[in-house]
């Protein structure tokens, strides 16, 4: 909660200014502006402002040492506002989490500048026992290093939509990880399109030359990378399901495009659904507590689905090896 | 702004800190009043009062620990700040290790706020990251996506009660857990909290966002690991492994789509054969034949139990029960829907999915 004079958040960048320019001493005024995202004239004003703060007797030795002249400004270091402050549970958690999950990212320098930050962050604020792990797809670092250099892959897909795997050509423009998968934002030059796959589903990726599509502009507020790492593509259908209520666990990792309706022990839930395997995937999942699918097509098709996978067993169905 | 606050209250706030902070015992209203510009004359009390609260609770919000103690005369409460609880110890980072932590808050989609907040008490926030290591000041695009302190509160809480050596109490699913935590691990896109719970004397792994409002914490020091507490032994990849019971040793053959995530996930160790075609066989144990055919069915056709015949005739009941269940709801002449019978659940051989 801000005061109606944003006192508090001028506090907040006050300290955070001087905390800075301790250690670094001096610096222009247009580069500590620029830092701190404020216009140069409020910089100055408050920072002239905290030259005449201090303690009884407010004499100059009793006053913060700020020092700004036209162009720079100078800070004394030691002086009480210019340490760094103990960080709140949520604060220290967030900063040395986030060092982390970046740590695990391939491709970072595990001896780094972050991993020698990291290390004094557990020094000081304790070193609780904390593992991010992230996925290490094979395909990561090839699509990494395309989405970085503009270039294109040929690449082999599974779809698990579908379950076939296909081949074509991709543009990756973004890599990122969410929900426990890695994911890159890609022009598809099979379906002449933006698409997003993941990456452990990529089989082989091999370079393929320069990319000729241009990288698409951030939408404001940047790139969604949250829980809508799943698309529906163009092809796909929503499925009604019925199911009993204590299954709609089994839905958990499924994104949904409206909440599930819930009335007694029946829950009524629509689903995306991008391919007969996928949709046979999870009525396999829910198994007896499936009680309606609308269309009851759906439910043929993935039946024809779940009769294919039972072929592999073969007439007998028994050990192959024999008795 | 009203008469009496003649300063801006930005130089009020930032003498009142410095006093609080220079002040080794605690002050009292007046000689606050006596000590720092901008205040409303003593001889109007409520209205020192209600500028000094506003002040106080301005800190407070700020993280900053203004404390009150007790004091001998008429106001009988004084305030103070204790450096100790203000300040870091030495941390040091380098601008290059500023630099760095700039980047990690801006690549982690989920905590960029409190990030921030922390890295601008540290003194090490840049507007904008990457701004330090020539990128142009571009915006950094989140680079992985954490559930964090924005949607898990416990996660914070849990975290300092680690730190601490504290143990933990909360309610998880419905029931009240007592733990000495362990660790916390963030593993295919969500959080646990390793631990060992001190009614069952078991390690359990419980997922955070199943925790039911804020854990309670222990004083720091009251938690104890028995010795040689294993937490990655509690938090594993293999869910056929999670229920008590006789070990099974089923082989399992995986096509060559899936052998490279499949090994990642049980273990060179396992693999018995290795096709020329790339598929491979493994020999797992089982001791929650369920939670196997789960497993196995999500690869569909690229995997098959092998044997024993006892595990594969357990697949096959469930994908010819399945067959037989979904032909019966593509008859859209059926009647009306109901919940299947116990009979039905019970000729599926397979309880609800525990998950």
């Amino acid at each position: 909660m801000s005061a109606p004079d944003g006192a508090a958040a001028r506090l907040r960048r006050l300290l955070a200014v001087l905390t800075w320019l301790a250690q670094v001493g001096s610096a222009p005024i247009a580069d500590v502006a620029a830092r701190f995202d404020v216009d140069a004239p409020t910089l100055v004003a408050e920072l002239e402002l905290a030259a005449c703060c201090g303690i009884p007797p407010y004499t100059p030795d009793q006053l913060l040492e700020i020092v700004v002249t036209d162009s720079t400004v100078t800070v004394r270091p030691g002086d009480q506002l210019s340490r760094p402050r103990r960080l709140a549970a949520d604060e220290g958690f967030a900063l040395a989490t986030s060092a982390r999950a970046v740590l695990e990212v391939p491709g970072t320098d595990p001896d780094g500048a972050l991993a020698r930050a990291l290390a004094k962050l557990d020094r000081v604020l304790g070193a609780a026992s904390v593992t991010v792990e992230l996925d290490a797809p094979a395909a990561l670092e090839p699509v990494r290093r395309a989405a970085a250099d503009g270039s294109a892959l040929d690449i082999e897909y599974h779809s698990a939509g579908t379950d076939r795997v296909s081949t074509r050509r991709i543009e990756p423009w973004r890599t990122f990880a969410a929900d426990g998968h890695w994911y890159t934002d890609a022009y598809c030059h099979l379906t002449g399109g933006t698409r997003r796959f993941r990456v452990d589903r990529i089989h082989s990726a091999t370079p393929a030359g320069p990319a000729t599509q241009p990288v698409p502009d951030p939408p404001p507020g940047g790139f969604p990378a949250d829980g809508a790492a799943f698309v529906p593509g163009p092809d796909s259908r929503t499925v009604a399901l019925t199911i009993g209520r204590r299954a709609l666990g089994v839905l958990e990792p499924v994104p949904l495009p409206e909440e599930p309706h819930v009335e007694d022990d029946v829950a009524s839930v629509k689903v995306a659904v991008g391919g007969d395997a996928w949709l046979a995937r999870l009525l396999l999942e829910l198994g007896p507590d499936l009680v309606a699918v609308d269309p009851p097509d759906a439910a043929a098709s993935a039946g024809a689905v779940v009769r294919g996978v039972l072929d592999r067993y073969g007439p007998e169905r028994n050990d192959p090896r024999g008795p | 702004m009203a008469p009496m606050e003649r300063l801006d209250r930005l130089e009020r706030v930032t003498d009142l800190l410095l006093v609080l902070l220079d002040a080794p015992q605690p002050l009292s209203l007046r000689e606050i009043a006596d000590r720092v510009p901008g205040y409303p004359d003593p001889s109007n009390h409520d209205a020192l009062r209600q500028a000094f609260e506003r002040d106080k609770r301005l800190l407070r919000d700020e993280g900053v620990p203004v404390e009150s103690a007790r004091i001998d005369g008429p106001d009988q409460v004084g305030y103070r700040i204790d450096p100790d609880r203000y300040f870091l110890p030495e941390l040091e980072l380098t601008l290059e290790e500023q630099a760095a932590l700039n980047l990690a808050v801006a690549g982690v989609h989920g905590a960029e706020a409190t990030g921030r907040s922390a890295l601008s008490k540290l003194g090490a926030l840049a507007a904008r990251a990457g701004l330090d290591v020539g990128s142009g000041g571009e915006p950094v695009a989140p680079l992985v996506a954490l559930p964090m302190v924005d949607e898990l509160a416990s996660l914070p809480v849990l975290h300092a009660a680690l730190a601490s050596s504290s143990m933990v109490g909360f309610v998880y699913r419905g029931e009240q857990r007592r733990v000495d935590p362990a660790s916390l691990r963030f593993r295919r896109g969500r959080w646990y909290l390793l631990a060992h719970d001190r009614d069952r004397d078991e390690p359990r792994t419980f997922r955070v966002d199943r925790i039911s409002g804020l854990p309670e914490v222990g004083p720091p020091g009251s938690s104890s690991l028995p010795p040689g507490f294993d937490p990655a032994g509690t938090l594993g990849t293999q869910p056929w492994r999670y229920a008590e019971g006789e070990e099974l040793a089923v082989d399992v053959a995986v096509d060559a789509l899936f052998a490279g995530s499949v090994v990642r996930d049980v273990g060179a160790e396992a693999v018995t054969e290795r096709g020329a075609d790339g598929s491979v066989t493994v020999r797992l144990a089982v001791t929650d034949l369920d939670a196997l055919v789960s497993w196995v069915l999500g690869f569909l056709d690229h995997a098959e139990v092998l044997g024993p015949p006892r595990a594969r005739g357990a697949v096959v009941a469930r994908l010819e029960a399945a067959a037989a269940h979904l032909d019966h709801l593509a008859d859209a002449a059926r009647p009306a829907p109901r919940l299947a019978t116990a009979a039905e659940r019970s000729a599926a051989e397979r309880p609800v999915a525990q998950r």
